[in-house]
């Protein structure tokens, strides 16, 4: 039921982009759907369905850690941060979108001078 | 299919369930609420809003089943990682590993396998309908403190008849009976029994019927069940036989039903193997026999057991005013379970409670082991804590490392145990009762199972707490130098405790057992045999055919090569309970005599045979005969209790047998134990068996030769004179003596070996414990050499902390050995419950155990070079 111009966040890059939230600090959940609508201006859209269980995973996987925390509207909240080796899963990931995404822009631009 | 890794997500998510779905409920009720917030802000009515948000939530329990799912995964996964973690740690301290589980084994096997006996003996229902409603009648003396007393025939029928409170009441009483005629006649064991005995036991017929109730008339119709294993040894299973008949001490009984294989019939009191049964009838006769019937009741269900027992005291006493020989008498109730168990409880009890304690010291021992080695990976700990590793985490290890342990050493045990149960039925004193059923099946499975998994939390939460947090803690404080508290104490402490608690008890059952093999059984038990002849048939109706019929066996079996002796008595000694009867001094006034005493009808060799010694007077002699005034032989205890400073020669006694006799004292013997060791000898009189023949005898020959050859020609002389007489229960003296010991033996040699073992894991645990202590206090013992310390002073160093410890293990296993022995009391014999040789040389016996076991480390203390006082890490 997306609106127009509006799409679900491609498969196997929403990990990507909840480490680059975190990348600027720590964060809840809803802070890091916010965080992708407006940063992507409202393009992506973040199923609740598919992120919690993305930051239980990379929780698991050692990539974030989280505690509990306070708002600034002063509610309890859970707030989740990168680790270090986030950080480098980040930079990883980051390298192969870049490579993914030259490639697939060649691809499209042949021909086309 | 649930694999392993869904069943432990399963455990895991029972045991942190509630921590994770508060978490999930959380996170999603604060995500709902900012997106309804952003609603609102955006325009909607708060209602509206909270409906969007949760719509676009989307399914909550999809959310939060997805959400779960990743969250349990991460506990699996460290579960899997720590179990990878114990391997790899067992497998590099193979030592450990193979001490750890072994010793796990070992209390896991031990006390499967005593469970296993107690379980089958005393915990399986019977296998009777509604077991816990079956009942034993007795009456009761309350003054004499007899009360489980056989019952009169015109008691059980008052008891019959009157009362209301059960739905079924029978007698029952043992019947030896030789089946089949010659050349092959055999004795076997039957019983005589109520019609109503299989409906009260809730058992039927596999074939045929049991008994009608019209058959108890007449003292029972001449109409015979088999047992299952009777039927097929002698009938070969045909089911034909009903109708058939069997000649039951050459009186035909006509066949009318087998019992199933699956019917173990109540054995207690004298009540045995049971190959057959035929129906039991109050007569006119036996009314007048006194006490000899055994009763079994089943107790309506809606009918407290204490209901019942009043309401057949109410009745006892009503009896009491109507018959003169009930005064005094009452009656009593004993649950059919308890009293099938009766004397082999409380030594299982005991043996129970012992494997315990030695599964206890077992697992403190492992503990030790899992904390020494927690203790050597100190340092690895520490650092993993520092870099981020969470308490729970590095617990959660520990308690794996000791889980995978404990998995294998049971694993080792239960293998062992269901070897060892059958090695502990073998030898088991013969007359445990329901040994058939001992088993290792589900229950004892279930046992073991708990027992382990209680043992193994037991083992990781000792090391993890006493390891883990003290240790680390403490190597953070001391920056990795040596803590000077001896860690461990209190276990060295539990050591001493357990192993003096077990000694001790091994030590009293010991010495009972020695005891009880000291006492003067009033005869020499060496190369004497005995069998059993019993006269039945027209031949035999009068006195004299059987006074005769073994005066010719008797004069047969002297005259055999190797016999140095023969005779006979109606009941052998050890040969259970006999007749006894009340008597008392003929020149006093009649008053109630209230002096109980055994009756024995002897051949006038007995003694000679027995080498029992005649004190005073004479044995029999020819003058005995049938129409002769009775004469008795009496043993010492006896006239000791009614002439004890004249000479009883010559005196008369009243015995109410034979409508009253007043016999002539022509001997006295030394006492004899008649029953066994243990109880004490009672007076007892000897009758003449040429005055009062009697139809069953056991033959006594004393022989320089083989018994068995003498048995065999035992039976050829009986079959010259009659072949349609068998010759059964052929033992030695010895073997009598030796079986009345059997439950004595058993108990001490098996808490005995526990003894051992727990003395073996005691030294291993107080040896593990200062070995630890010794090395991580190097660097001090060091600086104390340095500075001039003796090396004897080094070694008293480490036995000081080892012997606070023992002596306080020492001190509270005193107490707990005290209140166990307490417990124990009645299965003593020569020594008391707070017996001082027991108690202070098993101290004695912990402090050298203890003292041998640290001595060891100590030394190697004192060998400690001073030099590494000066060396850093």
């Amino acid at each position: 039921m997306a609106e127009k111009g509006r799409g679900d966040v491609l498969q196997g890059t929403l990990d990507m982009l909840v480490l680059k939230s975190l990348q600027l600090g720590p964060m809840h959940g809803w802070g890091i759907t916010e965080l992708l609508e407006t940063g992507s201006e409202r393009v992506l859209q973040v199923g609740q369905g598919s992120l919690y269980p993305a930051l239980y995973r990379l929780e698991r996987q050692g990539y974030i850690a989280s505690d509990w925390g306070t708002t600034e509207n002063n509610r309890q909240a859970r707030f989740y941060k990168l680790t270090a080796s986030g950080r480098k899963r980040l930079a990883e990931e980051r390298a192969t979108w870049a490579r993914m995404s030259r490639a697939v822009d060649l691809v499209l631009r042949m021909g086309e001078g | 299919m649930p694999t392993i890794r869904d069943v432990a997500m399963r455990a895991l998510g029972l045991v942190r369930r509630g921590s994770m779905e508060r978490r999930l409920d959380a996170e999603m009720r604060f995500h709902v609420d900012m997106l309804t917030e952003q609603h609102i802000r955006a325009g909607r009515s708060p209602s509206d809003a909270r409906r969007a948000a949760l719509a676009a939530f989307g399914g909550l329990e999809r959310f939060k089943d997805d959400a779960r799912d990743e969250y349990r995964s991460r506990l699996v996964d460290e579960l899997g990682q720590d179990i990878r973690y114990a391997v790899r740690v067992i497998r590099r301290n193979p030592g450990f590993g193979v001490a750890a589980a072994l010793t796990f084994a070992l209390g896991i096997g031990a006390s499967t396998a005593i469970f296993s006996v107690v379980h089958g003996v005393l915990l399986r229902p019977l296998p009777y309908k509604d077991p816990d409603r079956l009942v034993v009648l007795w009456e009761r003396q309350p003054g004499r403190g007899n009360d489980r007393n056989v019952v009169s025939v015109p008691n059980f029928e008052a008891w019959r008849s009157r009362a209301r409170s059960f739905d079924g009441m029978a007698a029952l009483v043992p019947l030896p009976a030789t089946i089949g005629v010659a050349p092959n006649p055999e004795h076997v064991m039957g019983a005589e029994v109520s019609p109503g005995y299989f409906e009260t036991l809730g058992v039927s017929p596999a074939l045929g019927r049991t008994f009608a109730s019209n058959e108890e008339q007449n003292g029972g119709a001449d109409v015979i069940v088999l047992s299952d294993g009777f039927w097929r040894s002698h009938f070969g299973g045909d089911d034909q036989v009903i109708g058939r008949t069997l000649a039951l001490d050459g009186r035909p009984h006509t066949i009318v039903g087998v019992m199933p294989s699956s019917f173990d019939p109540p054995r207690f009191a004298w009540l045995n193997d049971q190959a057959f049964w035929r129906p039991f009838g109050p007569t006119d006769n036996n009314r007048g026999w006194g006490r000899f019937l055994l009763v079994v009741g089943r107790v309506k269900g809606d009918v407290p057991v204490n209901a019942a027992l009043r309401e057949v005291q109410g009745i006892a006493a009503q009896r009491a005013t109507e018959d003169k020989g009930n005064e005094g008498w009452s009656a009593n109730i004993v649950g059919l379970s308890a009293q099938i168990t009766g004397d082999a409880r409380l030594p299982l009890l005991v043996l129970l409670g012992a494997v315990c304690l030695l599964l206890l010291m077992a697992v403190t021992n492992v503990a030790n082991l899992t904390l020494g080695l927690v203790r050597r990976r100190e340092h690895e700990l520490a650092v993993r804590r520092a870099i981020g590793a969470t308490w729970s985490r590095l617990l959660r290890q520990i308690i794996t490392l000791s889980a995978v342990v404990s998995a294998v050493g049971c694993l080792i045990g239960f293998v062992a145990a269901v070897g060892g149960v059958r090695v502990l039925v073998a030898l088991l004193p013969p007359e445990t009762p329901r040994s058939g059923s001992i088993r290792v099946d589900a229950p004892v499975l279930l046992f073991t199972a708990s027992v382990s998994m209680i043992a193994a939390l037991g083992v990781g939460g000792v090391a993890a707490l006493r390891g883990g947090r003290n240790g680390v803690a403490s190597l953070r404080e001391s920056g990795g130098r040596a803590a000077a508290r001896l860690r461990g104490g209190s276990l060295v402490t539990a050591e001493v405790a357990l192993g003096l608690v077990l000694t001790v008890l091994a030590g009293l059952t010991v010495r009972t057992f020695e005891k009880l093999r000291s006492v003067d059984l009033g005869f020499e038990s060496e190369r004497v045999v005995f069998a059993r002849v019993g006269v039945s048939g027209a031949g035999y109706r009068t006195p004299e055919a059987r006074a005769a019929f073994f005066d010719q066996v008797l004069s047969r079996v002297r005259a055999l090569p190797g016999v140095q002796a023969a005779s006979a008595v109606s009941t052998r000694p050890f040969g259970g309970m006999g007749p006894a009867t009340t008597l008392g001094d003929a020149s006093t006034a009649e008053t109630g005599d209230s002096v109980v005493a055994d009756v024995r009808y002897i051949d006038a060799d007995l003694f000679r045979t027995l080498r029992t010694p005649l004190v005073a007077g004479s044995t029999f002699d020819s003058r005995d005969a049938l129409d002769a005034p009775p004469r008795v032989v009496v043993n010492r205890a006896l006239a000791q209790r009614f002439w004890p400073s004249e000479s009883p020669i010559g005196k008369r006694l009243r015995v109410p047998m034979f409508n009253g006799i007043v016999p002539e004292v022509i001997g006295v013997v030394g006492d004899v134990h008649l029953m066994d060791a243990r109880t004490p000898v009672r007076g007892a009189i000897y009758l003449a068996n040429a005055r009062f023949p009697m139809d069953a005898l056991d033959l006594v020959v004393r022989t320089s030769v083989d018994g068995a050859s003498v048995a065999k020609s035992l039976q050829a002389i009986v079959t010259t004179l009659d072949p349609a007489l068998p010759v059964y229960w052929v033992t030695t003296l010895d073997d009598m003596v030796g079986r009345a010991l059997s439950r004595d033996r058993f108990t001490a040699a098996l808490l005995g070996a526990f003894a051992v073992v727990s003395l073996l894991l005691a030294a291993v645990g107080i040896y593990g414990v200062f070995a630890g202590d010794v090395a991580q206090r190097r660097k001090e013992i060091g600086i104390r050499v340095a500075l001039g310390a003796p090396s004897g002073g080094v070694i008293a160093l480490v036995m000081r902390r080892a012997m606070t410890r023992a002596v306080l293990g020492v001190a509270l296993g005193t107490g707990g050995a005290l209140l166990a022995a307490r417990a124990m009391r009645s299965l003593l014999f020569g020594v008391g419950a707070a017996d001082p040789v027991s108690f202070v040389g098993v101290a004695a016996l912990l402090l050298l155990v203890a003292l041998a076991a640290t001595l060891v480390p100590a030394v190697r203390a004192a060998r400690v070079s001073p030099l590494v006082a000066i060396r850093t890490d």
